[in-house]
């Protein structure tokens, strides 16, 4: 794999990376998945290189390490020769970039640098996690999603932003349950002088696209477009299905420019009523983000009846809790060798590893340095605890048990900084 | 008496003992001292019904109980009109008490939002809060909480005491006009269709004011407030705002001042509501006149402003954007 990933490394185009909020989760000491393979460091910048988070078409998503605050980001890796198969793949880039650059809010994609490699190829960074995949949520837990989904997009749009692609996939989940909305590729930025939200072109996904749109009309409200394909968004995350199908695009806008479609009985007549209102056929009609707001869908409080859907395994290690991927990288970048480690470390390691507590990252540092780190980047990260006020005190107790328990214990010397990372975790920067 | 198992009393005892107490607390006689554990105790209790103890979850029909006992005997505004009588960590307890009711929600009704609506007099004893040192930032805690629901903040906003803001945001003591800063700032950005009709409706009084704050010697209220301008005149709910805002020349003049001030940040501040001025396709002819006058002036200014940040790709490109719309301004052919 790591032959292979250089290669692909060499056409890397551009990264992106933002923000991510890390927390730190009971892991029960079987769950800790044992890596057989040897990873190769690869540091870009100040960026350490983790594992593979997904896949788009326009090249790949993979956690990273930033070595000097010790934040979690995950980077957006856009390869130029994908991008030029996809219609306008270059100048959306661009666009995005440009977007979100001036854009801050807690439920919209944050982007935190943008690198570019030598052979003028870029990077820009991103945040972790998932989208809210296809599959029905238990009411209260689509609701939480809804209502931060209503809070962004209200954001957006008051920045004069015209989303146009709102889907399930576009929004990404952090493992504390917040959700961000991504992928501005197709957004448009309204002219700041422009009276009204009139918008010419549409890229978004079909079976999201409004009967405006379907229909082929010259002129709509932007606005409108997000309200729909929320509408639609909502539909999917409480009924797992679609207001609107075909089997191929031109049947299913067909379905849409009619605007016939039925909302599941058990859905019940709240909830129906929302998603009639925004899944109206007149746009001048439909709700705006106020109506929403004010819906009494939206106003109530929904009580949890059933278990939360957690957030998916990872991809590549199946890691239903998500911890970070570039601790085995970080081992090899500081020589760690693998004849220490031995399997039943994890056992009798349960005190720490059950930890919940949140932890200064800038004590990762202090460990490494014990074992012989030799670059300086990580020495002057900065230590950090936000979330969690309490963070520090807590921290140097679990911290002094580990000291003791690692003194104490010589056959725990081998411990590996994979466990150790995993128990702390970072938690959210500013 | 039994050191485990005390039996506990109904939320109308505690709220009755709270009740009294507060009561002789107030009259600050002679039996202050017991009165005064006798209310922490209680306010303890509360919190303990409303939040849950280490291993007990909060029982619905006791805090439904405990709630309807509040309104009926007035202790809960009681409690913030006289927050300063009780001691230091009973004031933190009536915040976490007083947030707590306020975010009880029965399916969409939000009882106690209703009960403050008709008793509104408890908005104004928070906003009054901000008078008292010793309970200015637990009424901001409490007063952000109440804004956060639109009806609420409607009746905050619509008062005349919201003209009280330009006064407390500019108070000698730091923490509390940051405090009254935040509340100011949640108040005109939260809601944003009440707000761009608030603003449309009282522009010339509101704007006043606000004038103020940008000529303040204060820096931090200078920068926070021109700051928040910025952020209001380009959100697209007021826009019309922004377009009565940037048709008057005498606030133009005052950017390009600001534009000038000592202090880099509230220049770069001050860039960002000026750009606004010149981007503005169609200008009224006072704002054209201005800008005729120190066309020069201004080019040169421009070319020579802030070039340090040239890291920030998105300012140098509004920057030679609004270059570029000087230049182009043309003197009406006489």
């Amino acid at each position: 794999m790591s032959a292979r990933e250089l290669q692909h490394l060499d056409y890397l185009n551009e990264n992106e990376l933002m923000e991510m909020d890390t927390f730190i989760h009971r892991i029960d000491s079987t769950e800790v998945i044992y890596q057989p393979r040897r990873k190769r460091a690869k540091l870009i910048g100040k960026y350490l290189m983790g594992d593979l988070l997904g896949e788009g078409s326009y090249g790949k998503v993979k956690e990273m390490l930033d070595s000097e605050t010790l934040c979690r980001r995950a980077v957006k890796i856009l390869k130029k020769k994908k991008l030029r198969r996809i219609p306008n793949g270059e100048a959306n880039v661009k666009k995005e970039i440009q977007l979100l650059r001036r854009l801050q809010h807690k439920n919209v994609i944050q982007l935190v640098d943008v690198l570019y490699n030598e052979e003028k190829q870029k990077i820009y960074p991103h945040q972790m996690l998932d989208s809210v995949s296809e599959k029905r949520f238990p009411v209260f837990q689509a609701h939480g999603y809804f209502c931060q989904l209503i809070d962004g997009l209200e954001y957006l749009h008051s920045q004069g932003i015209v989303h146009k692609d709102i889907k399930p996939g576009n929004l990404l989940l952090t493992t504390d349950g917040s959700l961000k909305i991504s992928d501005l590729g197709v957004a448009e930025a309204l002219h700041p002088f422009a009276e009204d939200d009139t918008c010419r072109t549409s890229q978004g996904s079909p079976a999201f696209q409004p009967p405006e749109i379907a229909n082929g009309l010259d002129t709509f409200s932007g606005f409108k477009v997000d309200i729909w394909s929320a509408g639609v968004t909502l539909y999917n995350i409480t009924t797992s299905l679609y207001p609107f199908e075909g089997d191929n695009i031109y049947k299913l806008f067909e379905n849409i420019g009619k605007g016939d479609y039925t909302i599941p009985e058990e859905c019940g007549p709240l909830l129906s009523d929302l998603l009639r209102g925004m899944l109206e056929y007149d746009p001048a009609k439909r709700f705006s983000i106020q109506n929403i707001r004010q819906h009494n869908w939206v106003r109530k409080k929904h009580p949890p009846s059933e278990p939360p859907v957690p957030i998916p395994a990872s991809a590549e290690c199946r890691d239903p809790w998500r911890s970070m991927t570039v601790v085995p990288y970080l081992e090899d970048l500081h020589g760690y060798t693998e004849d220490d480690d031995d399997d039943e470390l994890y056992d009798g390691e349960d005190e720490i590893i059950y930890t919940q507590d949140f932890t200064v990252p800038g004590q990762v540092v202090e460990e490494e340095l014990h074992q012989g780190s030799t670059d300086p980047s990580l020495a002057v990260a900065k230590p950090v605890c936000v979330n969690g006020t309490e963070g520090g005190s807590l921290n140097s107790k679990t911290k002094a048990e580990r000291r003791s328990s690692s003194s104490s214990n010589p056959s725990r010397k081998g411990l590996s900084t994979a466990s150790k990372i995993r128990k702390l975790s970072t938690c959210k920067q500013q | 008496m039994p050191l485990f198992g005390k039996p506990h009393k109904s939320p109308a005892d505690i709220v009755k003992t709270l009740k009294e107490n507060l009561a002789i607390l107030v009259k600050h006689d002679k039996k202050a001292d017991k009165a005064s554990d006798e209310v922490s105790k209680c306010l303890v209790s509360m919190k303990e019904i409303l939040y849950g103890s280490n291993d007990k979850e909060p029982h619905t029909e006791t805090v439904a109980q405990l709630a309807q006992e509040l309104y009926n005997s007035g202790l809960l505004i009681s409690l913030v009109e006289n927050l300063q009588v009780i001691d230091f960590e009973g004031k933190k307890d009536v915040c976490q008490i007083f947030n707590n009711i306020l975010r009880r929600q029965i399916g969409t009704r939000c009882p106690t939002v209703e009960y403050f609506c008709s008793h509104q007099e408890v908005l104004f004893i928070l906003l009054k809060g901000y008078e008292t040192p010793q309970v200015a930032l637990n009424c901001g805690i409490m007063l952000r909480e109440c804004i956060r629901h639109e009806p609420l903040a409607k009746i905050v906003l619509h008062s005349d005491d919201f003209h009280n803001f330009f006064g407390y945001v500019e108070m000698s003591t730091f923490d509390i006009a940051s405090d009254a800063f935040a509340t100011f700032k949640d108040l005109l950005t939260r809601h944003k269709v009440l707000v761009a009709e608030y603003l449309g409706q009282n522009y010339d009084a509101v704007f006043a004011d606000y004038e103020k704050l940008l000529h303040s010697d204060n820096y931090v209220t200078k920068r926070q407030s021109l700051k928040l301008l910025g952020e209001l005149l380009l959100d697209r709910n007021n826009f019309t705002v922004m377009t009565r805002y940037i048709s008057k020349p005498e606030n133009l003049k005052l950017m390009m001042n600001l534009l000038r001030d000592k202090s880099p940040n509230i220049q770069f501040e001050a860039f960002h509501v000026f750009k606004v001025f010149v981007a503005n396709p169609n200008k009224t002819q006072p704002i054209v006149d201005i800008l005729l006058k120190n066309q020069t002036k201004l080019i040169d200014f421009l070319n020579n402003f802030q070039n340090d940040r040239s890291d920030d790709e998105q300012f140098n490109d509004e920057k030679t954007y609004l270059i570029k719309q000087i230049r182009d301004l043309k003197k009406p052919t006489s």
